[in-house]
């Protein structure tokens, strides 16, 4: 079934105006401040909140806002409502209310990241939030209220080697192809407050270096389809493979139907986790060439994004560094060939060098039929000293010019892009339903922004809102090519694993450049043959139903 | 960068000569024994004859840089600092001791220190390369990879009126010059840092990394097993097997990328599952 809403597209697009955004989330009622509880103790736990998701938690086809929020420091307390999680209800018109009290997600604990994922097919999206000693599944009871769930979810439980971890991001994926999410979450470090380690002169105390930490290895959790899970990190291969997990992103990288895990790992290599299929997963990421970068240097890797920059059907792979890391691009080559690096070319590795990034996503902005990259930057905070320079960092948005090259455009993208602060999670969607890809960034210590996208582009998109049948109700995972008159094949798939220690918005779109009609409309559900829709008017959100042959 | 420790250990030979220009201290003696130990490594009996010469003369030049030398291979940053501010108050001209308080800075990654003073280490001795070559490293850092390139250059240029130049000098500009995708200019830096030092594994290393960026895979994987085999030098075994195994991948041997991304991973910490009570 098919079913088509929004507006039909006008007139034939002008080439190339520019990417542009304007701030508004005082405006529009998104008031939040995110509380990392530093007090001068230079706590690791500081750096890393915090995550944000965009989820249309009430399926009124507007997408909705949830933070996560940090503690007191060093009880992990949420000792006050400043340190309260927060979710704020779109009202459709692009004005938002806190609703956090009657949903019941203000949380507990020192909260890192969020994973939005409809985890019981029941229509209705759930949240895992992750955090530094303790996480929370939330099950979305479709009232507007939320139930938390961990305990009966079996994710409470204490591993028996390595207690309570440390989470810095999660994602859900269908990693077994069974039609229910399975939860991935990504670990960071050994960490106790009692025991943090002192670096710096004593007179100019300094947040360590990850070196300082022993690594985490990350966990899989299986959906056992009654609202449990099962921790399959060992018996799948994950668990194996020790990191210091930072952003994760997933994709089908080889074309063979299964989805494969990304894991930005801070100060080690990467790790890269195909899937085999038979609820195994081998690291690959030294073979695939996506571990480290091309001198054989562990970046500080914070957010990663998994899809495909060049429209050549497959996924390649951003992600963000630290000062002087440059941040890493790698693009997909297909098959045994892996990946090759692809910063230096497109002109990204030198244009990033100075930056500190944390989330990301690699979205169209002005629908001109190529994923631009845009970046939430910040220095690590009270590294001013050291620099000469200030910690918080103006964000950054890279156009892509036709897969080949990555054009800093921030200068150009609004008076409100050009404003620094501690910028950290960021999570990206079509708030307002016209067709352009906003986001929501955190702030340490500092109000959220919503870019807006203002783009005055009259390029043509698609968004096609996946529901499963066989497969997970949000299709998460699905891979959907988009053939238009022009020639040009596009691709992306459902994900809301973006960035770091964030969640975006699962539909999968595409900007059309000046074609106003999708000619044809492939998508690739796991395990059956591609759907195709032909002739499909642009401008709006196509809400797919998966075929299921009898 | 990764061979400082070689930089400040020429570093001792020029503090002898500073130390024979000026008059006789009560210290020099036991700061000459000092650096003579240094210069051989045996870091705890130099320490002690530094603090018999600091006895005799607090404010011996010299023997303040050598302290702070010997803290900073001891990496106490701090105690390094305050040797090194006490001998520039004595000697602000001390040109050495204004590099290796850059050095600190640089080291601790801040910049901002580290460029006012190699820049005042230039003024002090224009002709001394290091300066420039860390005043280049310091700039690269901070975004100005044009003016980083040139200071490399002067570097270089220093050195070989010298006639004394170093590979290790060249190959900061060749690995700058590789990332800006400026090959050819690229292969002739690393080319004349191999001819140099012929046994650097981090010539060899850098040069198979550009052979890789060429499309010349099976020659970048030869350059790499050569890198690999050497000792001398700074890049990690890490780092070359990681390059190694892309390099014989694209050359369309996988069995031998495979051999080396074995090593790499036997050298990782496995996740041992047993519970440790």
């Amino acid at each position: 079934m098919v079913v088509f809403t929004g507006f039909a597209g006008s007139a034939a697009a002008p080439p190339a105006p520019p990417i542009r955004f304007e701030e508004i989330a005082a405006k529009s009622g998104l008031r939040f401040e995110l509380q990392n509880g530093e007090a001068g103790g230079f706590h690791q736990v500081e750096l890393t909140p915090g995550g944000v998701a965009a989820l249309d938690y009430n399926n009124d086809g507007c997408t909705d806002v949830f933070f996560t929020n940090g503690a007191a420091i060093p009880s992990l307390r949420k000792t006050g409502p400043k340190f309260s999680n927060r979710l704020f209800r779109n009202n459709c018109d692009m004005t938002f209310t806190d609703v956090t009290g009657e949903a019941g997600l203000a949380g507990e604990g020192y909260s890192v990241a969020v994973a939005a994922g409809d985890l019981d097919n029941d229509g209705w999206t759930d949240l895992f939030v992750a955090g530094v000693k303790g996480n929370a599944l939330y099950r979305n009871l479709g009232n507007g209220r939320f139930a938390d769930v961990t305990a009966r979810a079996g994710l409470a439980s204490l591993d028996p080697l390595f207690g309570p971890r440390w989470a810095v991001s999660a994602g859900w994926l269908d990693y077994d192809s069974d039609g229910w999410l399975d939860l991935f979450v990504a670990n960071y470090v050994v960490w106790d407050a009692a025991r943090e380690p002192r670096c710096g002169a004593p007179e100019k105390q300094f947040y360590c270096h990850p070196k300082a930490y022993q690594g985490l290895p990350n966990q899989l959790f299986r959906n056992n389809r009654d609202g449990s899970f099962s921790d399959v990190s060992r018996a799948s291969g994950i668990g194996s493979h020790t990191g210091k997990g930072m952003g994760v992103s997933f994709a089908d990288m080889d074309g063979d139907g299964l989805t494969d895990i990304f894991v930005a790992n801070d100060s080690v290599r990467g790790l890269l986790f195909h899937n085999r299929g038979n609820g195994k997963f081998e690291e690959t990421g030294l073979e695939a060439g996506v571990a480290l970068r091309d001198d054989g240097h562990a970046i500080a890797g914070m957010g990663a994004d998994f899809r495909d920059l060049d429209n050549d059907g497959r996924p390649d792979l951003v992600v963000s560094g630290i000062l002087n890391d440059s941040f890493l691009l790698f693009r997909n080559l297909g098959g045994q060939k892996g990946f090759e690096d692809y910063a230096q070319r497109t002109g990204l590795l030198m244009s990033t060098r100075q930056l500190t990034g944390w989330s990301l996503g690699m979205y169209d902005f002005d629908n001109d039929g190529w994923k631009d990259l845009f970046f939430a930057l910040a220095h690590l905070t009270q590294l001013d000293p050291y620099l000469g320079r200030e910690a918080a960092l103006p964000n950054r948005i890279y156009r892509n010019i036709e897969g080949g090259r990555l054009e800093d455009v921030s200068a150009g993208a609004g008076a409100d892009f050009q404003l620094a602060a501690n910028h950290r999670g960021a999570a990206f969607a079509d708030f307002d339903n016209d067709g352009r890809m906003d986001a929501v960034v955190s702030v340490v210590n500092g109000p959220a922004k919503l870019f807006h996208n203002i783009t005055g582009s009259q390029s043509h998109w698609l968004a096609i809102r996946l529901r499963g049948v066989r497969s997970n109700r949000q299709g998460l995972g699905v891979e959907v090519r988009v053939h238009l008159a022009d020639g040009r094949d596009l691709y992306n798939h459902a994900t809301t694993a973006v960035g770091y220690a964030s969640s975006s918005e699962p539909l999968v779109r595409f900007g059309l450049g000046a074609n106003r009609v999708a000619e044809l409309v492939e998508i690739r559900w796991p395990g059956g043959p591609p759907q195709t829709i032909a002739n499909v008017a642009a401008d709006r959100i196509v809400e797919v139903t998966e075929q299921v042959q009898p | 960068m990764r061979n400082w420790k070689r930089s400040i250990g020429i570093g001792a030979l020029a503090g002898v000569i500073l130390c024979a220009a000026g008059p006789p201290s009560p210290g020099q003696h036991s700061y000459e024994k000092a650096n003579a130990l240094f210069v051989e490594k045996k870091f705890s009996e130099s320490l002690a004859a530094v603090e018999e010469a600091l006895r005799l003369d607090a404010n011996l030049v010299p023997a303040l840089t050598l302290k702070a030398k010997l803290a900073m291979a001891a990496n106490r940053y701090d105690l390094a600092r305050q040797s090194l501010e006490r001998a520039l108050t004595v000697d602000p001209t001390a040109s050495y001791a204004q590099f290796l308080y850059g050095m600190v800075a640089y080291l601790n990654n801040e910049m901002t220190g580290a460029l006012i003073r190699f820049r005042k280490a230039r003024e002090l001795a224009p002709r001394d390369p290091r300066a420039a070559l860390y005043l280049g490293l310091a700039t690269e850092s901070v975004g100005q990879p044009e003016e980083a390139l040139l200071l490399y250059k002067e570097a270089i240029r220093l050195e070989r009126a010298t006639g004394q130049p170093q590979a290790e000098t060249l190959l900061p500009g060749a690995r700058l010059l590789l990332l800006l995708g400026r090959l050819d200019e690229c292969e002739g830096w690393i080319r004349q840092a191999v001819k140099l030092s012929p046994n650097l594994r981090d010539a060899h290393f850098e040069l198979a990394r550009l052979l890789l960026k060429k499309g010349e895979p099976a020659q970048a994987a030869a350059e790499g097993e050569l890198s690999l085999s050497l000792s001398e030098g700074t890049v990690t075994d890490t780092a070359i097997h990681y390059l190694l195994i892309r390099a014989w991948q694209q050359a369309g041997m996988p069995d031998r990328a495979a051999v080396h991304a074995a090593v790499m991973r036997a050298g990782e910490n496995p996740v041992i599952h047993t519970v440790v009570k």
